[in-house]
């Protein structure tokens, strides 16, 4: 499964929730309740070491599925009128940096082929 | 708020579990714990640790197992529907331990005992309800967790309703009310799949609809997230498959979440929960609140429901005793005085007499007159079946033991401390080990098992960790790496700890060629190795398996089995499952039976010497014994040639002779390189030499250099030294150097008047960080009060400190030089009996072939394998013809020939004598190759001779060989009655000869590969000529070479040995022997660097060295380099012009390198 591997800036709340999303130059901000889980990383694939003491993240990493709408452009008070778009990032344990993973938008959703990996 | 992890697995679920009790205890309270379960998988394997590390925390320990429970639908003997965890409930006066106990044997009482077996360890539903209420109170003192991996939680998936409820409804119905609680847990991986958040829901829905409390846990495995990856590893050594398989399959855990997360984290976890529930608060706090209240059922009283230290012997009806067992220990004793010290007398008596009383004062208060008791029956016991048994240990220390004869040393004689065994101040029950016959060893533990009842009896257990080569075999499976590479790269791991590969592949010439392919890997994109590394470190010391333990038998009272849980041993009788740290803390009485090679071969010995010498007077000629003053010969010897090796005094000249000799091969502790050279010069002239010898030659002495300076003071090379005149007479017999603890125990009573007791408690306290600083103040000061000046006080100090954690107690000494005295006495006086003793039980560290030199050294004739004389054993015989005879040689064994099995060996041994090859066919159903095995190394030499053939050992082989392509003949049956006709052999007298006779180096291969032994001649004489052109010195003419002479010398390998030294340095003793005798080399740092792969991986060595004479009939090599003899291409040889010629060599294609050389690098 090919994955995005573009950098996205998340602004959290207190107890770690994600509330604004920065993405391609543009702000999003979360809309509806988001779901995090886990998923296994193949670590002997893609890591060079894992001495004793590496920490968190090597066996998995954490998914967010969160939904946005963009926030309008500073000055324009109206927003633009637009379905809100369900992505899933990921957090780097170490770094604690964000990545987008995948987006599912409304009409691929609707159909049977599942989420859109590329 | 607090939180109480209920499911927790600890590094002793083998393979399953990473962290130590000690850890997650820390890791607990640490975060404001008041308590933690242990729940290991399949039995109470951390359960005691678990304990210990609780209470050194301050937490109150829960107790419970993770078990497989059989499908009551499914074939019970083997199908398992998912596992439950069962916690004990606790302050029911161990009514809760006791059903875990027995329910975990349970488990385990259908199993083989064996490694995949086909019947696992779990429990039926019905077992498990039967074991949760108390039977005397029919309270529940169990409580049953089904949770994410019961068949409930494995049902889950997929969005099935009905399914988990029938199957929840079925446990509801089969147990007791009261007993079962719903286990909630969430690590939180992709929605839908096991252990998600949504399958926590959905369970904890189900335990809502019947009104069943949830709890929470965590179903931990590792203390904090690092350990995950340690956990897929140890997966892949579970299921044996490597990780991409597994993966794909999927059988990984589905996150690394399974860590011991904080109360925190777990409400954090509880909340979402509740919240995709569509619950309340007030369910969250419900949640958390059951959680806890279970946990407080569940919290252990270590004393009253465990029994922590509360010391349990057999009841003394067991033991046969009417009345108070301490009365029956001091009438024993008396009773002893008089077999021990007959006619003692005056002063002697009464210092005898005090010793005694001292010695029954301290049993008595601490109540373990009736441990004496039971340790003395065992001892009779073994006596009674006729092996060779005797104490070893500080049990030696005690007169009470020797006196009631579970000890050979007299304490009185060599000066030994009652208190280094046991005092007022130690209230945990002594160790006493005794050594048997290794052959007789499992006759002994059956007859424990016979004697005490199967009840109070169990074999202890030990845990088997991974060490380096075993880690970096699973690691690379693991890594799914081809099996071939990793085998090469696990031979070269030699001696280190698994966690410091990445050390020593910088420091270790043999790692040398591994560590260049580790550092390529940013070339060549390989970052396997690198891996490999790292996991393998992951898995040093993590425990793989539990086994019997080579000796410790637990001996309790008729509650034993509520108190440890057993599991079938391999041996057909039952094993704890606790290991010897368990011992202690549970009370539980630990008896050393132990094995000994060495007390086999010495009963062998005896045995052969009556056999050949039926009379008294003949093995007193044969043994050049003296005949005393009434020519009637030593009481030792009775009547019947039976020697009683206990009785042999100890000042026998010959004996000693023999051991100044160096020739010391085959003697119990004093035959390795080490021993050899330390004995040469030391010059051993009496028996407390022995002892101080054996005392010397340990790590610690030998490391802290503590033998030079006594070697000095002993030859008088430098005046004796004491701190104070006061130490002399307690450091006198060593020459002022401190050897002994005892000396360490005297030289603090001296020194403060602190009694021997607490000068043992002091002794103990020595090296322990916390605790010597405060024993450094108590000696300063008392030393100081006794007026001894600053600089003595100073002095002494220094030597405690350094040598008293290490320091070897003189009565380990004392029974360990009983069983070296007797073996060096055999072979001074019956070398041949003691030879063939050896050859049976092989109790040594060298290869057996050695004692084939051993014998040409002596003189003593090997005769070769015979269908008729050879029998299962080795054998003295005396020769009847040829240039030996007269003399007594040694007949080889039928036994050990490769391919020959058991079943064979039995009909042939039946079968003798044999009068053809048919017959041996037709009576012995000996296998075609094994008669051609047989040919092949000249067992029917004699048969083909008498039947006048006129071919030689090449035609009769080449003929069996012929017949093994034919068909099968079946026997030729014969009648009952009638008897063969006496025509010779046929068959043999009609082979054709025609093929040249197989050389010497053909007929020593065929040996090396049947027998592992080099017979005809010595393995390296073909390569004799290359040698002589290497200019290479043989072994024999070493010893007239002046000091530092430079030398070659070349020979097979027979022992390799990497002692700790001084400075912890790595130094690699290598033993080469080349047919004139053994050459002991010494390879240091820079040897070490230039040989490289060689060191451990070559069998054939031509070594470079420097002499260093090390005694006045020692000499030994300090090498400089080494080379591989199978090259002679790369061999050092003066004319280049002339390059080594190849000859032919009987190693050449025989692969038991183990077996030959002793080593299987």
């Amino acid at each position: 499964m090919g994955l995005f591997s573009e950098s996205v800036d998340v602004a959290c709340s207190a107890d770690g929730q994600p509330e604004s999303v920065l993405w391609s130059g543009r702000s999003y901000s979360v809309c509806a309740e988001s779901v995090r889980w886990y998923e296994r990383r193949q670590w002997w694939a893609e890591e060079s070491r894992v001495p004793l003491g590496s920490g968190p993240g090597m066996v998995d990493h954490e998914i967010w599925r969160i939904q946005v709408v963009p926030v309008p452009p500073a000055g324009k008070s109206t927003p633009v009128p637009m379905e809100p778009l369900t992505l899933d990032l990921t957090r780097h344990a170490a770094s604690g940096r964000w990545r987008l993973l995948r987006i599912h938008d409304a009409l691929r959703l609707n159909d049977t082929s599942g989420p859109k990996t590329a | 708020m607090s939180f109480t992890h209920l499911h927790v697995s600890t590094a002793f679920s083998a393979h399953y579990g990473v962290s130590w009790p000690e850890e997650l205890a820390q890791a607990a309270k640490a975060d404001g714990a008041t308590a933690l379960a242990c729940t290991d998988r399949d039995g109470l394997y951390g359960t005691i640790k678990h304990l210990r590390a609780c209470m050194a925390e301050g937490l109150d320990a829960i107790v419970g197992v993770d078990l497989a429970v059989f499908d009551d639908d499914g074939d019970h003997r083997t199908q398992v529907a998912g596992r439950v965890v069962v916690l004990a409930r606790g302050h029911n006066n161990g009514a809760g331990y006791r059903a875990l106990c027995r329910l975990v044997s349970d488990a385990h009482a259908r199993t083989s005992g064996k490694a995949g077996g086909a019947v696992p360890v779990a429990v039926t539903r019905a077992e498990l309800a039967s074991r949760t209420l108390d039977p005397l109170t029919l309270k529940p003192v169990l409580t049953v967790l089904i949770g994410p991996d019961s068949d409930v939680g494995r049902a889950m998936g997929g969005r099935r309703y009905l399914r988990p409820r029938t199957l929840f409804k079925a446990w509801l119905d089969a147990m007791p009310a009261g007993t079962v609680v719903t286990e909630i847990v969430t690590q939180l991986s992709t929605p839908g799949m096991p252990l998600s958040t949504a399958h926590a829901v959905r369970m904890l829905r189900l335990a809502e609809e019947h009104h069943v409390p949830a709890i929470l846990t965590n179903a931990v495995r590792y203390c904090g997230a690092d350990g995950a990856p340690t956990a897929d590893v140890l997966d892949s050594a579970r299921t044996l498959k490597s990780l991409p398989e597994l993966a794909a399959e999927p059988i990984l855990q589905p996150t690394g979440q399974g860590w011991l997360k904080t109360g925190e984290q777990m409400l954090r976890l509880g909340k979402e929960v509740i919240a995709a529930s569509g619950f309340g608060t007030a369910d969250l706090t419900q949640l958390m609140a059951q959680t806890e209240a279970l946990a407080d059922r569940c919290r252990m009283d270590p004393h009253t429901d465990m029994g922590w230290k509360q010391p349990v012997v057999p009841e003394a009806s067991v033991l046969g005793i009417s009345q108070h067992p301490h009365t029956e220990l001091a009438q024993r004793c008396e009773a002893g005085i008089t077999r021990r010290f007959p006619g003692i007398a005056g002063s002697q008596e009464a210092e005898m007499k005090n010793r005694l009383e001292h010695e029954l004062g301290i049993i008595s208060n601490l109540g373990f007159s009736a441990y004496f008791l039971t340790v003395a029956e065992v001892s009779r016991m073994i006596q009674d079946m006729g092996v060779r048994a005797a104490a070893r240990g500080s049990g030696a220390s005690s007169l009470v033991n020797y006196l009631i004869d579970v000890s050979q040393v007299n304490p009185l004689q060599h000066d030994l401390i009652f208190e280094r065994f046991l005092s007022r101040d130690r209230a945990t029950l002594p160790d006493i080990d005794i050594d048997v016959e290794s052959a007789e060893r499992h006759n002994v533990y059956h007859r424990i098992f016979k004697r005490f009842g199967s009840e109070r009896v169990t074999l202890m257990s030990m845990q088997n960790g991974y060490r380096a080569r075993g880690a970096v075999r699973d690691a690379g499976m693991a890594l799914g790496m081809d099996d071939g590479e990793v085998g090469e790269i696990a031979k070269q791991l030699w001696r280190f700890s698994a966690r410091k590969f990445r050390e020593a592949l910088q420091e270790k010439p043999e790692l040398r060629q591994f560590a260049g392919r580790v550092e390529q890997r940013d070339t060549d994109g390989n970052q396997q190795l690198d891996l490999l590394v790292d996991l393998t470190e992951r898995l040093d010391r993590l425990p793989r398996h539990i086994s019997m333990h080579p000796c410790g038998v637990i001996l309790g009272d008729a509650t034993l089995l509520d108190r440890t849980p057993v599991q079938p041993s391999g041996l057909g009788l039952p094993m704890s499952q606790f290991d010897k740290h368990d011992m202690d803390p549970m009370g539980m009485l630990k008896l050393d039976v132990l094995g000994v090679r060495m007390q086999s071969a010495m009963a062998f010995a005896v045995r052969e010497i009556i056999r050949i010498h039926p009379s008294k007077t003949q093995v007193v000629a044969a043994g050049s014994h003296p005949v005393g003053p009434d020519g009637a010969g030593p009481d030792y010897i009775a009547a019947d040639g039976a020697i009683d090796l206990n009785a042999v005094p100890l000042d026998d000249e010959a004996t000693f002779e023999l051991i100044r000799s160096t020739h010391t091969l085959g003697c119990f502790q004093i035959e390795s390189p080490g021993q050899r050279e330390l004995i040469g010069k030391m010059a051993p002239r009496e028996f407390n030499d022995l002892i101080i010898d054996i005392s010397l030659f340990r790590p610690g002495p030998m490391k802290s250099d503590m033998v030079r300076p006594f070697l000095e003071h002993r030859h008088g090379f430098a005046p004796e030294v004491y701190p104070h005149p006061d130490l002399k007479p307690v450091l006198a017999e060593t020459h002022g150097v401190t050897v002994f603890h005892e000396q360490i125990l005297k030289t603090f009573n001296v020194m403060t008047h602190c009694g021997l007791a607490k000068a043992d408690e002091f002794r103990r306290a020595l090296g322990n960080e916390a605790k010597e600083p405060l024993v450094e103040a108590f000696f300063r000061k008392a030393a100081r009060e006794r007026n001894y000046t600053p600089e003595v006080v100073d002095k002494v100090w220094g030597t405690l400190k350094a040598f008293g954690s290490f320091g070897f107690c003189k009565a380990h000494g004392a029974a360990f030089a009983v069983p070296t005295y007797q073996s060096a006495w055999l072979k001074a006086h019956h070398p041949e009996a003691f030879l063939a003793g050896l050859w049976e039980h092989d109790p040594g560290m060298y290869p057996k072939r050695l004692l084939v030199a051993e014998a040409r050294r002596l003189g003593i004739p090997i005769l070769p394998l015979d269908i008729n004389r050879s029998g299962a054993q080795y054998r003295v015989e005396r020769v009847d013809a040829g240039k030996d005879a007269g003399k007594l040689g040694i007949r080889l064994s039928l036994n050990g020939i490769y391919g020959l099995s058991a079943t064979e060996l039995k009909r042939i041994v039946a079968g003798q004598p044999f009068d053809s090859l048919a017959d041996l066919r037709a009576r012995s159903r000996v296998s075609k190759p094994t008669i051609k095995r047989l040919a092949q190394l000249g067992a029917f030499d004699f048969l083909h001779r008498e039947a006048g053939g006129t071919a030689n050992r090449a035609d009769l082989v080449h003929h069996l060989q012929q017949m093994q392509g034919k068909g099968t003949r079946k026997g030729i049956e014969v009648l009952e009655g009638q008897l063969a006709l006496p025509l010779g052999d046929v068959e043999l007298q009609n082979i054709k000869p025609g093929l040249p006779a197989p050389t010497l180096v053909e007929n020593v291969r065929a040996e090396l590969d049947l027998i592992a032994m080099d017979v005809s001649s010595h393995l390296m004489d073909s390569h004799r000529p290359m040698l002589d052109r290497l200019g290479v010195t043989t072994a024999d003419k070493l010893l007239s070479l002046r000091n530092g002479t430079e030398v070659l010398v070349a020979g097979v390998r027979i022992a390799t040995q990497t002692p700790p030294m001084r400075g912890g340095k790595r130094v690699v003793f290598i033993s080469i022997d080349d047919g004139t005798g053994c050459i002991d080399s010494v390879f240091f740092h820079e040897a070490q660097e230039n040989a490289g792969l060689l060191l451990f991986g070559t069998r054939l060595l031509l070594i470079r060295g420097t002499t260093r004479r090390t005694g006045p009939r020692g000499i030994s090599l300090s090498a400089s380099m080494a080379w591989d003899l199978g090259q002679p291409e790369s061999l050092p040889f003066p004319d280049p012009n002339r390059p080594g010629t190849d000859v032919e060599h009987p190693l050449d294609g025989i692969s038991r390198t183990l077996a030959i050389t002793g080593f299987s690098g």
